[in-house]
């Protein structure tokens, strides 16, 4: 029972990290139709401004996951106003688009090599101590997460739903001329999705920085992960993606439960694979 | 069919056969292996890329798949490494079902992210099955390529040299053959026209099967060859690094094309190669790729090859692929 | 007087192949015109150029005496001139009243927002009982009220509708004709485009003058594809 409840946790740890990665990608493809290979990168990026700030120049962890989420944000602009705009027009923007965020991933992950160097970074937590949850002891800064994920996620659905500057963004996602037509400055609402999302993989670097070393490549593996949770979920929608986010969470710790660290990898992508022949358009996914 | 662009690779085989008389140091033919090697795997990934329209994200799984076959054959069952690379050829066949039998029926972004995950997934595989892959650490000392007493190492990598210019030079006669047949000319259908496609009996789904298992063949016997002339495995063939300085060799040499990759990929092992030599560039260098990457993209979307024929007077029309569905 | 639009000797295309070869129109601040004539003549195409979704290469475009020729779309929305575009491109995923909300999404249209969304729900009770339904779950004819509604929205000091009236069955052609002829009496000047020259001239007490002159030279060398 004890190793059942501390298995829903972790997997609840994980599912918020998926959520919170996974619902960025998604927040730049329903408004842009681009995928951001570079979301991965973004929140090392993150990870590291926030270390920076909180460790080098000494402001202390909160300043520094602020300094980390908008740093990201900022560098998101920058990165949609280089090598996302110049496409638009282009008749394979999809593909070349997954091109030009693929090599700013390169940039960003040899650019942070030569800025920060080899050795191992972290972050203290946010909150010191523990918090028992289920009878199980986790760090009170994990606890924070798992409030923190859900918390955002609505954040970001009643933005997209209730207000008006988030209904424009849904509106540019749905058709660009329509939203030009009653006012909506397109490149702007872009530019703004961008950075949204952009700050949100920031966040979530900041945060998993105190639970995991920084590195350059620490996006990777979170970026493979939300990959997988929007190849479940779909891209289209905020909650469907959120939901497959927490599925993946909870069933990559139960596979760490049956069948160890060794073959979970193999379990997960043999899943993946057989969800894809059976289901092509995923789980929740309508396409 | 002798077009211009195949004699131009033909006269390139033939300047290539004589490099080593004139570079006779290790250093430089070896930098000339490695280049054969990504050209190998570039001008493949052309195939399903650039000529079919498929979105493949994951074509260094085949390169990789090669790499571990060859690598746990030769040092984990001891079998002769001449047998163990063509086996390669197989194991990353088998790999590209696995990748395309989902990727058949998807489209778009969900292709990008299928391939990409796959190729993920199979890093992550090797680095969780320590006992088998060596893990993180990978395999290293693997046996030599010798003929009876020979080993390839002597005379400064001569025989390796050749060995990796005979394989260049089948798997450019392999594409070129693809490329000319009429299936080839049903890949640019269900790239340009999928809905004609269709319609004139093409079916996508087998298409895309069978391109995919066309690219993986060479690539998986150059992972097999690299991993043999290396005598090292590493999970690092699945990083995101080799990913894109392969898939910049595609752009920049050209889409579509088959000279283009062989060239970029001769072109940039040197350039990239030059610049390791420049002290701290050790990180730069693949920053200095990726911008060149992102402005061809921008710039020159046919890549160096349509610059090449661009700048060459010629009485008809440059050869760019024909956009018309055949 | 000066008109309060006025197109000069514009040119238009998409890439390499030209639409409109030197067109001039105006338009009086009292006046309504409709524009007619078969597909592929560039009506179309010169609404999205006066709405700044294709940009013209030559001439002029000047609104209410500000020339806006080249302005970005917001800009012209924000001077209310309105484009309303045939009803089949909405935001299929977003709710009616939601989509008409937003509409008023330019400074200009922000006020008296409230006022004129219950104006549309009484020309067109349509969309009020429907209110929750997603625009993509619309009929044709409801679709062109949606999008006639968010062009109200938008405060139009000039309204232009694209083939407000396609495919629709006669009935909703008359109902269409009849909320048209409302907003005409109201006071806003409208641009309307159709290929239907009947229904333009069965409302002739709305819109009167005008017609699609096309001289020898703005003949398109290519016709834009149906």
């Amino acid at each position: 029972m004890d190793t059942l409840l501390a298995t829903l946790v972790s997997g609840l740890v994980l599912g918020s990290l998926y959520a919170l990665m996974a619902s960025g990608l998604s927040l730049v493809w329903t408004t842009l139709g681009v995928f951001n290979f570079a979301h991965g990168a973004l929140m090392m990026v993150g990870a590291f401004i926030a270390w920076t700030v909180s460790e080098a120049v000494g402001a202390g962890p909160v300043a520094g996951v602020v300094a980390g989420t908008l740093g990201a944000g900022l560098i998101g602009i920058v990165i949609e106003r280089l090598v996302i705009r110049p496409f638009y027009a282009s008749r394979n923007m999809l593909l070349v688009t997954a091109m030009t965020t693929l090599a700013v991933t390169i940039i960003l992950e040899r650019g942070a090599q030569m800025i920060w160097g080899p050795r191992l970074k972290q972050l203290p937590p946010l909150v010191d101590g523990e918090i028992r949850l289920f009878g199980n002891a986790i760090s009170a800064h994990e606890a924070l997460l798992l409030v923190a994920a859900p918390v955002i996620l609505i954040a970001l659905w009643r933005f997209t739903v209730s207000s008006k500057i988030g209904r424009s963004l849904r509106a540019v996602g749905q058709n660009q001329d329509s939203a030009a037509l009653i006012g909506v400055d397109v490149p702007k609402a872009f530019a703004l999705a961008f950075a949204i999302s952009a700050a949100l993989a920031g966040l979530t670097g900041a945060l998993l920085g105190s639970i995991r070393f920084i590195t350059p490549a620490m996006g990777s593996e979170p970026l493979t992960k939300a990959m997988i949770v929007v190849i479940f979920g779909g891209l289209g929608s905020l909650g469907s993606t959120a939901g497959a986010a927490y599925l993946i969470g909870f069933i990559e710790a139960f596979l760490v439960l049956w069948v160890g660290l060794y073959w979970t990898p193999f379990a997960l992508f043999l899943l993946m694979i057989l969800v894809l022949l059976l289901r092509p358009n995923g789980i929740f996914g309508k396409r | 069919m002798m077009t211009r662009n195949n004699l131009l690779l033909l006269a390139l085989f033939v300047v290539l056969a004589f490099v080593p008389q004139v570079f006779t140091d290790g250093y430089v033919r070896h930098l000339f292996i490695i280049a054969f090697i990504y050209a190998i795997i570039a001008s493949n990934w052309n195939l399903s890329l650039g000529h079919c329209g498929i979105f493949n994200f994951g074509h260094m799984t085949f390169f990789g798949i090669g790499v571990y076959t060859a690598a746990i054959l030769t040092k984990t069952t001891g079998v002769n490494p001449w047998l163990a690379i063509p086996a390669c050829a197989i194991t990353a066949a088998i790999s590209a079902v696995i990748m395309a039998a989902p990727v058949a029926r998807l489209k778009g972004i969900y292709v990008v992210l299928v391939t990409f995950a796959v190729n993920q997934l199979v890093m992550q595989l090797v680095l969780s099955q320590a006992d088998l892959t060596g893990g993180a650490k990978g395999l290293v000392r693997l046996p030599f390529l010798t003929i009876g007493d020979y080993s390839f190492i002597r005379d400064y990598k001569l025989g390796y040299y050749y060995l990796a210019l005979i394989l260049l030079g089948l798997s450019t006669a392999f594409l070129i053959l693809v490329a000319g047949s009429p299936f080839g000319k049903s890949l640019k259908a269900v790239r340009d026209a999928e809905d004609y496609a269709t319609a004139r009996g093409i079916s996508v789904a087998r298409t895309r099967i069978s391109v995919l298992v066309l690219s993986a063949i060479f690539t998986g016997i150059a992972g097999g060859f690299y991993t043999v002339y290396l005598r090292v495995a590493s999970p690092e063939v699945f990083g995101f690094s080799t990913m894109s300085l392969v898939l910049s060799m595609v752009l920049i040499g050209g889409i579509n094309s088959v000279l283009g990759p062989v060239i970029a990929a001769l072109a940039l092992t040197f350039a990239s190669e030059a610049m390791a030599g420049i002290g701290g560039f050790e990180d730069a260098r693949y920053i200095v790729i990726a911008v060149a990457m992102i402005l061809v993209l921008r710039l020159a979307p046919g890549g160096l090859i349509q610059i090449l024929e661009r700048l060459m007077p010629t009485g008809r029309k440059p050869a760019t692929p024909t956009r018309s569905p055949a | 007087m000066t008109p309060l639009l006025d197109v000069k000797d514009v040119q238009a295309g998409y890439g390499d192949m030209r639409v409109l070869h030197g067109l001039s129109l105006h338009i009086g601040a009292e006046e309504s015109i409709g524009l007619f004539g078969p597909n592929g003549h560039g009506k179309t195409t010169l609404l999205k150029t006066i709405s700044s979704l294709v940009r013209p290469t030559a001439g002029s475009i000047t609104f209410d005496g500000i020339d806006i020729t080249g302005r970005k779309p917001p800009a012209i929305v924000e001077a209310g001139l309105i484009h309303a575009p045939q009803g089949n491109t909405l935001f299929g995923n977003m709710r009616i009243a939601e989509t008409l909300e937003l509409a008023a999404f330019s400074k200009r249209a922000s006020n008296g927002a409230q006022k004129r969304l219950d104006e549309v729900y009484a020309l067109f009770p349509r969309l009020a009982e429907r209110k929750t339904q997603l625009a993509k779950t619309l009929s044709g004819g409801e679709r062109q009220m949606l999008s006639i509604g968010c062009a109200l929205m938008c405060a139009p000091r000039l309204l232009m509708l694209d083939e407000p009236t396609l495919g629709l069955s006669p009935r909703l052609k008359e109902e269409l004709g009849a909320a048209i002829g409302e907003i005409s009496k109201s006071g806003v000047p409208l641009i309307v485009v159709e290929q239907d020259i009947e229904f333009l001239l069965s409302h002739r007490p709305a819109i009167s003058g005008g017609a699609w002159r096309r001289r020898a030279r703005d003949r398109p060398r290519e016709r834009a594809r149906p």
